[in-house]
């Protein structure tokens, strides 16, 4: 499956909708309107854009503590999004959640997640639960390969195998040339293979490794995957190499030369026509402020909702 | 001892250096412990060399377990867990093998290792980011529970803990790290299991732990001159001074606990059932818990501060007690 050029056009425009969004995000927080620092997606647009152009609604994802660019791409409401990595009544979590916890079931985005690892025995659950169904809903869980390595990931390959589940694993694997990362190597190195995807045969799945910064490359793999997942074949362990451009937890901030050439979306651009680039970071922009004028137009939660929905009243 | 002021970041990096230097066997691993952005291990790697300081991938149940097993066959890990939260993926190395292997094992083992744990709210970070969870590990039978709440107590506890043969968890609340105190240079201990008279008082015992303690004496402050508070920090829960604890409610026949941590079956109950059976008679009124709702910890931050502990609560709860 190749990218037509409609296609092209509609992953360019989600993948400047997460750069724009998050671009805002970084500055908001620098000016406090945002109060807490977290992982962004800046350089990894392509892999949760090519992976979810393939996605319906009903299909789930279970993401990361770098989730901004998965649950865009999976459609979540701009305002919603904003108004709850402000802390706001009006975002999907009524400001609980933040950042890493954010659920907005509506669109199948089932919940960003702030333990490395987290969310993928779970998202093997909404697997399970497509599978039951019998509607031939798939789930995607998303960690790095960081969060590969833990425990709870290498269980759930396993489980997903053993039950043939309707999943996708994505593996973002950025890579350390860029910057060193919090829970990255410093000394000793936190992997001894270059790709994880080799440990997708240990567990009697398929696995390959692609490059995550060609839309095309991810649109292709991942629509294969996909498609395997639907017709009941069974989970795929894909691997998408990165570069985590900037803004990392702990990273530095600018993007420099020799990293521009990882940049999905400078790639991305050069099949674009200048017009519609154009066009589309405009409307983008657009929509992204107002979201923002929607996130710091919303009041604060009141303070009773601290004590609210520790448990759900019996319906 | 000649004092100078450091931070209680400093104060924990010069407990590793005295015991590294002192004995061989201590080794330090977790994620990031050469990074020169941890303080507490800054310039370790550097010193003793990269055989003694590991950097571990994130693998909180492999590194955690291996720390047991190198502490079994003889050696003095040091452990770091960057939170308290990201332990739980590491519930039964930590619950099951680090805290009951000795005791299985009928004493012909030992588990001398230390694992430290970054905890507390406060930030903005949410419900898997800023627990305290001393209870958990304190109600677990054969972990030591070692709390300090400032630098002298930092470096002099976590000597006392490196060098002690037992588990031990090592709690250090993250806002805790850039606060200064008067510390000696040399090595020294502060033992487990004596608590410390922060403050003098006659009308009402606080007992606090960790950042609290700070959050109490704001209290105590600021009723000066109307009621006398006499703050009292177990420094470790496992062991607890239960003495000091006792003897203080004995003399003011008040009680406040304040508790980071959840208020349900933790510290704060525990010291409650202490004074009731030990000291009940000495109660003029009932005692006061001001600890953290059973809520796991909202990110707004306006909810967040909604339920932590605070010196404007632990003044209306002293203010109750005494009334
Ligand atoms: C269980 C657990 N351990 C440690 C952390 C702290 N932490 C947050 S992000 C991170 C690095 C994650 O690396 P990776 O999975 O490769 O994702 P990346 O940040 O590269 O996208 C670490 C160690 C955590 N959140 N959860």
């Amino acid at each position: 499956m190749s990218l037509n050029e409609a296609k092209t056009a509609e992953i360019y425009r989600i993948m400047v909708r997460i750069r724009t969004f998050e671009n805002a995000v970084r500055r908001l927080t620098k000016e406090g309107k945002i109060p807490a620092r977290f992982g962004l997606y800046t350089g990894q647009e392509a892999v949760a854009t090519g992976v979810s152009i393939h996605l319906r609604k009903g299909d789930q994802i279970g993401s990361t503590h770098r989730p901004l660019g998965h649950l865009i791409a999976k459609g979540c409401d701009l305002n919603k999004l904003m108004a709850e990595l402000m802390g706001k009544e009006s975002g999907f979590n009524h400001g609980k959640a933040g950042p890493y916890h954010t659920f907005d079931p509506s669109v199948g985005a089932l919940g960003a997640n702030g333990i490395v690892g987290g969310s993928v025995p779970m998202t093997a659950g909404y697997a399970l639960a497509n599978q039951l169904k019998g509607e031939r809903n798939i789930a995607v869980s998303y960690f790095g390969e960081g969060g590969s390595n833990q425990g709870g990931v290498q269980e759930t390959l396993n489980l997903a195998a053993c039950w043939q589940l309707p999943i996708v694993f994505v593996c973002e694997n950025s890579s350390p040339e860029v910057q060193r990362m919090l829970g990255h190597e410093i000394d000793y190195p936190q992997l001894s293979i270059d790709n994880i995807s080799l440990r997708a045969k240990n567990y009697g799945m398929p696995g390959s490794t692609h490059t995550g910064w060609d839309a095309a490359d991810v649109y292709k793999a991942a629509g294969k995957a996909i498609r395997r997942a639907r017709i009941g074949k069974g989970p795929t362990l894909l691997e998408f190499k990165v570069h985590q451009l900037e803004g990392n937890l702990e990273g530095r901030l600018e993007a420099n030369e020799k990293e521009r050439q990882w940049d999905p979306i400078d790639l991305l651009k050069q099949m674009i026509p200048q017009k519609l680039d154009e066009q589309i970071k405009a409307d983008e922009a657009a929509k992204i402020q107002i979201a923002i004028d929607f996130g710091l137009r919303s009041p604060e939660p009141a303070s009773e909702q601290a004590y609210s929905c520790v448990f759900k009243e019996a319906d | 001892m000649p004092l100078r002021e450091i931070s209680f970041g400093q104060a924990l990096n010069e407990a590793h250096i005295s015991e590294m230097e002192r004995d061989p066997k201590v080794i330090v691993f977790g994620e990031n412990v050469s990074s020169p952005w941890r303080e507490a291990t800054r310039g370790l790697k550097e010193r003793f060399g990269r055989e003694r300081v590991r950097d571990a991938p994130i693998t909180e149940t492999a590194f955690i377990g291996a720390g047991v097993g190198a502490a079994i066959a003889g050696y003095r890990p040091v452990v770091e867990l960057m939170l308290v939260d990201f332990g739980l993926v590491a519930m039964d190395q930590i619950l099951n093998q680090f805290a009951k292997s000795a005791y299985m094992s009928g004493g012909v083992i030992s588990v001398p290792m230390t694992l430290r744990v970054l905890t507390g709210a406060g930030t903005s970070s949410g419900a898997t980011h800023s627990e305290s969870l001393h209870g958990l590990f304190a109600h677990m039978p054969g972990l030591k529970v070692v709390v300090p709440s400032n630098p002298y107590d930092a470096k002099g506890l976590l000597i006392s803990s490196i060098r002690d043969p037992n588990p031990k968890i090592f709690m250090e609340h993250r806002l805790l790290y850039p606060v200064k105190g008067q510390v000696p240079e040399e090595t020294f201990e502060v033992p487990l299991g004596v608590a410390n008279l922060v403050r003098e008082g006659k009308d009402i015992t606080v007992i606090a732990t960790s950042l609290m303690v700070q959050e109490a004496m704001k209290a105590a402050d600021e009723l000066r001159g109307r009621v006398s508070v006499e703050v009292i920090d177990p420094r470790t829960l496992v062991p607890l001074d239960e003495e000091a604890i006792v003897n203080s409610v004995k003399k003011t026949g008040h009680l406040v606990v304040v508790d980071e941590d959840y208020l349900h079956y933790g510290f704060s109950g525990e010291v409650v059932a202490l004074v009731a059976e030990k000291a009940l008679k000495s109660l003029e009124a009932p005692p006061i818990r001001v600890a953290t709702p059973n809520v796991p910890l909202p990110f707004s931050p306006k909810l967040e501060k909604e339920l932590l502990p605070s010196k404007e609560k632990i003044v209306a709860a002293i203010n109750r007690a005494v009334a």
